[in-house]
């Protein structure tokens, strides 16, 4: 094996061989829907990619609903009746006093408000925020003991993203393009929408491919209008003139490429002209959506103002995933609108209306159409939020436990992992930090992560810095 | 060979072999010992696992032991780690850790280790471990051999041109391989410009070299491009790759840092100088201790100051942590080619790089100093700037007083608040006295000062004073305050700089799972095992300086291998190790190592000039040879990747490069070199662009270029539909293409302009029927000719009449005025915005979308119907993009005529909207300030100026109805100036229009049957695509 770009396959066989290197040839390898696959390396102790999945598993595609700023997980799915009784007291002396990002100290702990109900034959609790939801009990893999290593947005987001708080490493997303290669080759392998114009904490390093080739990043799709940015031809421009010059194009490189049929890399530029041009064709077709039913749109809550927009956009996930998206992520709160530092209560009362019901929708659409069972639906923020008050009505960022679920791609439902301690301040059973919480994700998608390489700069990189492992009891 | 340490043990037990007690203890080792160990520990710490980097399967192992140190001291119980784990004193440490041993057990590892741990000799042992724990193998890996003195080989042959042939002939002779032809004059010029330029050369450039008669034309050739200034320009930019040089914070508000660019024009300046690369290499580790009072040094010790870290961070200690880190692993691979990040948490795994000496290289770095208060001026300059500022400061120094009476308490409340947000630790580090604070607490105060300083500086003066006349008071004090700027000096530039904490560095503390340990600086154990002597420089402890003259000892035989290497990598698009940032066992083995240590040998005796190796390089036989050779079958068996050179390696240009060639070829590259940087819109060359971690360039981040977060030692080469559409569709590439098209007068120039060569018969024949076609036979040049119909102003959809596109001879800027009379027929039933005026896209996220655009909102508005508003794009405080409504609240009637103006300055933070119904004989002048946070740019994107709609035809944001007149003026008109509704009376501005005046070179209507002028001309527009399709073409992107 070398890492080099000028390899001149000799076989297609060992042409895919050089894909794991990072070159240029993995492009064309990843355009043409390959996954990646490294040759072994004895002397480096690089062992080969397997063939992905490389065990049984049912999930195929990752639908990660992403509450960016914090979803407070005391309010929503983990209930602490011990939070009430001590309201208005400080946090007792046995709990370790936290790191809290906004300073404020010795604050009394903070009621919950809601009203909890055990749903399903599970008869997990759920908040009254999360509803409808709830319904869907006897589905959730409720995971309680979440732990990030970020205390702020820029690095949970991160954290939540890449496995690290800086930048410069891939984002989920990426590994699971680089594991699993793409169904569509006419459309992006990894696709992020968000639900306003507000900017993701860190703007679109979240979905970037850090040191693997841009091949695996994620792409934003706009929800209405032109979904990918240059989707339109340039002002003016038909399609019959942008076809004339793609021909063009066309005849100038194949005449270059003449005596040149060694290099590869022609080859898969000329490609990557002509699937723009498709995926100019195709991509707007994906997100049309006139040809769903009015029951359809209302399963969504499209047909009210305030579930539309996350609506919309949960539907647009299941269109993506059913025309082989690998990973799709939606934002609710993009740029950080679920951050409740004070005034918990109308804020998150609007988001969690805002996307109770849409959630719930996509969850009953996706088994009706048979696709829940392939497909990972996961729940959750970059952190979730104290037990002690701030500002009076609000709740500080909570890295060190926090609730995450997953629906769906072979989980098994209607169980509760992990746990909190009675205030919900620390993970302090079956701890899951996000290098296992991606591990996991892996692995419903029979991914082993330990064997999902990359080689940067001589040294084998995985998901979780060598750190994670893989929460094997929630597969069903 | 025998290291030390173990050789006591050895030959005590050679000696001993016939002792008969010697005979006993080996023997209750075979017995009792070994099945025990076997038994109880081989599961976690023998071959196949080495849990905390332990092994216990031999007594060598044993005694280097694992991550936290040795396990055993022969004959000392009380010393030997492995005992208290067995004996379960330790409740952090028991071994093993599922079950205790029985007792019985436990008495005989303690009986074997009192007897001083005999364990026999036996062959395997003898050769494993040498000194420090290393093996045998580790020691003598390729890498860490002193550089070799070789002699270039004798091979005769006319294609030797050099010494360096010599090497890769002997390969050639030895695997059957040739080399390639020498490449022809086209395609040699073309890649010595790309490659020490970074730019394609100019059609004269090219005639100049191939028209070149003299026998050492190319000599010439490399001697000129090396004596360029462009030159530091490209090479630059290899090196901010390597120290991933960014101009912003890199966390969520990823805060511009407005001086980090002296560092890329000092190092411009270092490779345009030939500093040689010891000197160059010794500044940016120490500079501060080298040369404290020269500016031109100490700026290159920003190269420590490259690590992500924000004002608003709050657990500033785990964040300092991090820096170092990231200091220690970015050194040990940027200068050392060994990845030293993997031996922090435990020995390195592949190569012989101790936990220990991962602390002992931080140690270095850990008194670093991240110094806000410095700046880039001689002592001279200093001087002078500070006798006029105390002049200043005197004259002023009442004035001053009285502000601050006024501010002082509210800004000193904000600051304090902001302390109080740091934990108790923190806070009493930051209320100590400076001078009592130890070396830890002044970098850590230094770290936490930022927030406190951002206080200050956002403070709203206007804002924040509560009455009035406090206000009034201020005001009037700032214009007093004003009076004296002649006589302020000039600020100094910021420097961006780091020295040390103090002459005495915080320690550095290795942790591991069985507690801490102290770890004095030191290089690598296997190479340098000793201490280094260390003596404090000033005000400095003189470790960077240690360490900077060791890896920069001309026999370091990492350094010198590293850079050479490096330099050939960028020459050939692949190092002799193929893996240039680690050349441990975990990267590529070298394919040519005798030359690579004969070149390294040789840069050094030559002075460490990059310059005289580049020159050596390029002038070979082997850099000569074309890349356009079609593997030959041995090749193609034996070496399809082309590590032997047996031609020159094709590539595709780099991000850089892309962007560059593609101003050369629209003709609008502008080579002013140095100072600050620019956003992407700008002509300068791409090394000049800003390089914000979270907003790069999409251009130059579409083609790989790094984001600034690691180091990057190798760029990859990606394709991807994405890239396609931005290149075919983007804004920017497109702009580009109709430069180009504007520079050709015939077909050819567009090949000469693009590829640097006419093209060829049938590539013109192509071309030429292209164009036929699409101009259908005629192939005139025809001049766009307006319509001629007498002009209103009414602006109607599907009209000739729709959007009046404004040339301006400047722009409006951050400061200035829209004043406009109109009358509005309908509003968007949607939520789009009727458009009375524009600079803008309609983009919102990036470079090309700066600008601004006033107009009424629609039926579906978040800020209700009928809303006047001005929706702006533009750099925020921290220099990100931002996008914002700014709304009047005030509602648009329709039907009626109005007379409004609105007044932008990002420099006020606000915009002053005066709306005055004119229909309603009695209406009042409505006049509303409402705030904006853009701070800059609004002109800085890609649009025209456009009346009654945006860049783009897009019918809901148009205009419906009349506009009679419009004027944009710079700067923030007075109210008097604004008063009159007849634009007759309007003094005259940048632009002035009313609908009376017909259509001119400035005003040119866009509508729906009437076009620009690209669109009217079938010619032009033909050119445009054909100068589109060449600046995509592989040709135009490879070197092949």
């Amino acid at each position: 094996m070398s890492c080099n770009n000028f390899d001149i396959p000799s076989s297609r066989r060992q042409f895919l061989h050089r894909a794991g290197c990072g070159f240029g040839a993995v492009a064309l390898a990843a355009l043409m829907g390959e996954k990646a696959i490294a040759a072994p390396d004895e002397e480096k102790a690089i062992p080969p990619l397997p063939k992905f999945p490389d065990h049984v598993a049912r999930a195929k595609n990752v639908i990660f609903l992403f509450m960016e700023g914090g979803p407070s997980h005391l309010d929503t799915f983990d209930r602490k009746p011990l939070l009430n009784e001590l309201a208005g007291q400080p946090l007792p002396a046995s709990f370790k006093p936290p790191l809290t990002a906004m300073g404020e100290k010795n604050t009394a702990l903070l009621a919950c408000k809601r009203t909890w109900k055990q749903y399903g034959q599970s008869g997990l609790w759920v908040s009254d925020w999360f509803s409808k939801v709830g319904e869907h009990a006897d589905d959730l893999a409720i995971l309680h003991s979440c732990a990030s290593d970020g205390i702020n947005h820029a690095g949970g987001v991160c954290s939540m993203n890449t496995g690290s708080v800086f930048g410069g490493r891939p984002s989920l997303g990426a590994w699971v393009s680089y594991g699993l290669g793409t169904e569509n080759k006419n459309l992006p392998g990894f696709v992020v929408i968000k639900d306003s114009e507000g900017t993701v904490v860190n703007g679109v390093r979240n979905w970037g491919s850090g040191f693997m080739p841009a091949v695996y990043q994620g792409v934003e799709f706009n929800a209405d209008g032109v979904p990918i940015k240059y989707l339109e031809n340039p002002k003016g421009v038909t399609n019959d003139r942008q076809r004339e010059k793609l021909d063009l194009l066309g005849e100038f490189n194949k005449q270059y490429g003449a005596t040149r049929q060694d290099n590869t890399e022609l080859e898969a530029r000329i490609r990557g002209y002509e699937l723009a041009y498709r995926m100019q064709a195709e991509a707007p077709a994906v997100v049309d959506l006139s040809k769903e039913s009015e029951a359809t749109k209302q399963l969504y809550g499209m047909d009210h103002e305030e579930t539309a927009v996350f609506g919309r956009n949960c539907l647009l996930a299941r269109r993506l995933v059913e025309n082989g998206v690998r990973f799709v992520q939606l934002y609710s709160g993009a740029g950080s609108k679920w951050d409740s530092h004070k005034s918990i209560e109308p804020l998150h009362s609007k988001l969690c209306r805002s996307v109770d019901h849409p959630i719930a929708g996509l969850l009953t659409d996706l088994k009706a159409r048979g696709l829940l069972d392939e497909t990972l639906v996961i729940w959750g923020g970059e952190f979730g939020r104290t037990p002690m008050s701030e500002q009076g009505d609000g709740r500080d960022h909570n890295p060190t436990g926090f609730t995450m679920w997953m629906a769906g791609g072979g989980v098994k439902g209607g169980q509760v992992y992990g746990a909190t301690d009675d205030l919900g301040l620390y993970a302090v059973e079956d701890r899951l930090h996000v290098h296992d919480i991606h591990a996991t994700i892996l692995n419903m998608l029979g991914v082993d992560h330990t064997k999902l390489i990359y080689s940067h700069k001589g040294r084998p990189e995985r998901i979780d810095q060598n750190e994670g492992h893989a929460f094997k009891k929630i597969v069903s | 060979m025998l290291g030390v340490g173990c050789s006591a043990f050895l030959l005590s037990s050679a000696c001993a072999a016939e002792d008969d007690a010697q005979r006993e203890a080996n023997k209750f080792f075979e017995t009792d010992v070994r099945p025990l160990l076997s038994k109880r520990c081989f599961e976690c710490h023998s071959e196949k696992k080495q849990k905390g980097g332990l092994r216990v399967d031999s007594i060598g192992a044993l005694k280097t032991g694992g991550d936290t140190g040795p396990a055993l001291v022969p004959g000392d119980l009380e010393k030997s780690p492995m005992i208290e784990g067995i004996r379960y004193q330790n409740k952090d440490f028991q071994m093993p850790p599922k079950e205790k041993l029985p007792d019985a057990e436990i008495a005989t590892l303690e009986k074997w280790i009192k007897l001083g741990a005999p364990w026999p000799q036996t062959d395997a042992d003898k050769t494993k471990i040498t000194e420090g724990g290393f093996t045998e193998e580790q020691r003598k890996f390729w890498c860490f051999q002193p550089l070799a003195k070789v002699t270039p080989p004798e091979i005769a042959g006319a294609w030797v041109r050099g010494d360096i042939d010599r090497f890769i002939a002997k390969k050639h002779a030895e695997t059957k391989l040739d080399p390639a032809p020498e490449a022809d004059r086209h395609e040699l010029v073309r890649r010595a410009y790309f490659d020490l330029h970074g730019l394609p050369p100019t059609p004269a450039q090219i005639d100049a070299f191939v028209n070149d008669k003299s026998p050492n034309a190319y000599e010439k050739l490399v001697d000129e491009l090396l004596a360029s200034p462009r030159y530091g320009e490209r090479w630059a930019q290899h090196w901010l790759d390597l120290v991933r040089y960014a101009e912003s914070d890199g966390y969520n508000a990823d805060e511009y840092r407005s001086a980090v660019w002296p560092y890329r024009d000092w190092l411009i300046k270092s490779l345009n100088d030939d500093k040689p690369y010891d000197q160059f290499v010794r500044e940016q580790l120490a500079g501060d201790e080298i040369a404290p009072n020269d500016p031109n040094v100490i700026i290159a010790t920003e190269y420590l100051r490259h690590p992500v870290y924000e004002w608003n961070q709050r657990d500033v200690r785990g964040q300092w942590e991090i820096i170092l880190n990231d200091m220690t692993d970015t050194s040990g691979e940027l200068f050392l080619g060994l990845s030293f990040g993997c031996a922090r948490c435990h020995n390195h795994k592949f190569d012989p790089i101790l936990q220990k000496d991962y602390f002992r290289l931080k140690a270095f770095f850990a008194p670093v100093h991240w110094r806000d208060d410095l700046k880039l001026a001689t002592p001279e300059q200093k001087a002078k700037h500070d006798e006029q500022q105390a002049q200043w400061e005197a004259a002023t120094a009442d004035i001053r007083a009285q502000m601050d009476a006024l501010t002082k308490p509210l800004v000193d409340k904000k600051v304090e608040k902001a302390v109080e947000k740091f934990t108790d630790e923190l806070q009493s580090i930051i209320r100590k006295p400076s001078d009592q604070r130890d070396a830890l607490e002044v970098q850590l105060a230094g770290l936490c000062q930022r927030q406190m300083t951002r206080e200050e500086k956002t403070f709203d003066v206007m804002k924040s004073l509560k009455s009035e006349e406090a206000k009034a008071k201020y005001k009037e004090l700032e214009v007093e305050l004003k009076k004296f700027d002649n006589i302020k000096p000039a600020p100094l530039l910021d420097a961006f700089v780091a020295t040390d904490a103090g002459p005495k560095g915080p320690p550095t503390v290795m942790k591991t799972r069985k507690g801490e340990q102290e770890i004095a600086p030191g290089f690598l154990t296997l190479i340098a095992p000793g201490d280094p002597e260390i003596k404090p420089i000033g005000n400095s402890t003189g470790r960077r300086t240690a360490l900077a003259n060791w890896i920069t000892r001309p026999d370091n035989q990492l350094t010198t291998r590293v850079i050479v290497n490096r330099v050939w990598q960028y020459h050939f698009g692949r190092g002799i190790v193929a893996t240039s940032s680690d050349l441990g066992k975990l990267g590529e083995k070298p394919v040519f190592p005798e030359l690579l240590d004969w070149m390294a040998t040789r840069f050094v005796a030559e002075g460490w000039s990059l310059k005289k190796l580049h020159r050596e390089i390029m002038l070979s036989a082997t850099y000569r040879q074309t890349a356009r050779r079609q593997p030959p079958e041995v090749a193609a068996k034996t070496d399809p990747t082309n590590r032997l050179l047996w031609r020159f390696n094709p590539h595709r240009l780099d991000a850089e490069e892309v962007r560059d060639a593609m101003l050369m070829a629209s003709g609008e590259l502008d080579f002013k070199a140095g100072g600050p940087s620019e956003d992407g819109n700008s002509t300068r060359r791409s090394i000049y662009t800003m390089k914000k971690r979270n907003n790069q360039n999409e251009l130059l981040r579409s083609l790989d270029a790094p984001a600034g977060f690691s180091s990057t030692a190798e760029r990859q080469s990606t394709t991807t539909p994405t890239q396609a559409l931005l290149l075919m569709n983007g804004d920017w590439p497109m702009q580009r293409a109709r430069k180009l098209a504007g520079r050709v007068e015939k077909i050819d120039d567009a090949w000469i302009y693009a590829l640097g060569r006419p093209p060829t018969a049938q590539e013109r024949e192509t071309a030429q029927s292209f164009i036929q076609k699409r101009t259908g036979g005629t192939n005139a040049n025809s001049a766009a000719k307006s319509d001629t119909t007498e002009s209103t102003g009414d602006f109607k959809e599907n009209t000739p009449q729709e959007r009046l596109l404004v040339q301006t001879p400047e722009k409006e800027g951050d400061e200035f005025t829209i004043e406009s009379i109109f009358t509005l027929n309908s509003i968007d039933t949607a939520a789009a915005v009727r458009t009375v005026a524009s600079r803008w896209t309609g983009g919102k996220d990036s470079i090309e979308a700066y600008g601004w655009s006033l107009g009424v909102t629609g039926e579906k508005s978040r800020f209700k119907p009928r809303n006047l508003i001005i929706q702006l794009v533009g750099e925020d405080d921290n220099t990100n993009i931002t996008y914002e409504v700014v709304p009047s609240n005030v509602r648009i009637e329709l039907g009626h005529r109005y007379h409004a103006s609105a007044t932008v300055s990002c420099i006020d933070h606000s915009v002053i909207f005066r709306v005055q119904d004119l229909t309603q004989p009695d209406a009042q002048l409505q006049t509303v300030t409402v705030p904006c946070s853009v701070r800059a740019k609004l002109s800085g994107g890609a649009s025209a100026l456009v009346f009654g709609g945006l860049n783009k035809r897009a019918q809901p944001h148009q205009w419906d109805g009349r506009i009679e007149a419009m004027r944009i003026a710079t700067g923030k008109l007075p109210e008097t100036e604004l008063a009159s509704a007849d634009p007759a009376k309007w003094k005259s501005a940048l632009v002035n229009w009313t609908a009376s005046v017909g259509p001119s070179t400035q005003f040119a209507w866009s509508g729906s049957d009437t076009k620009a002028t690209e669109a009217t001309d079938p010619y032009r527009q033909a050119m445009n695509d054909l100068c589109q399709v060449l600046l995509n073409t592989n040709e135009f992107f490879y070197l092949h």
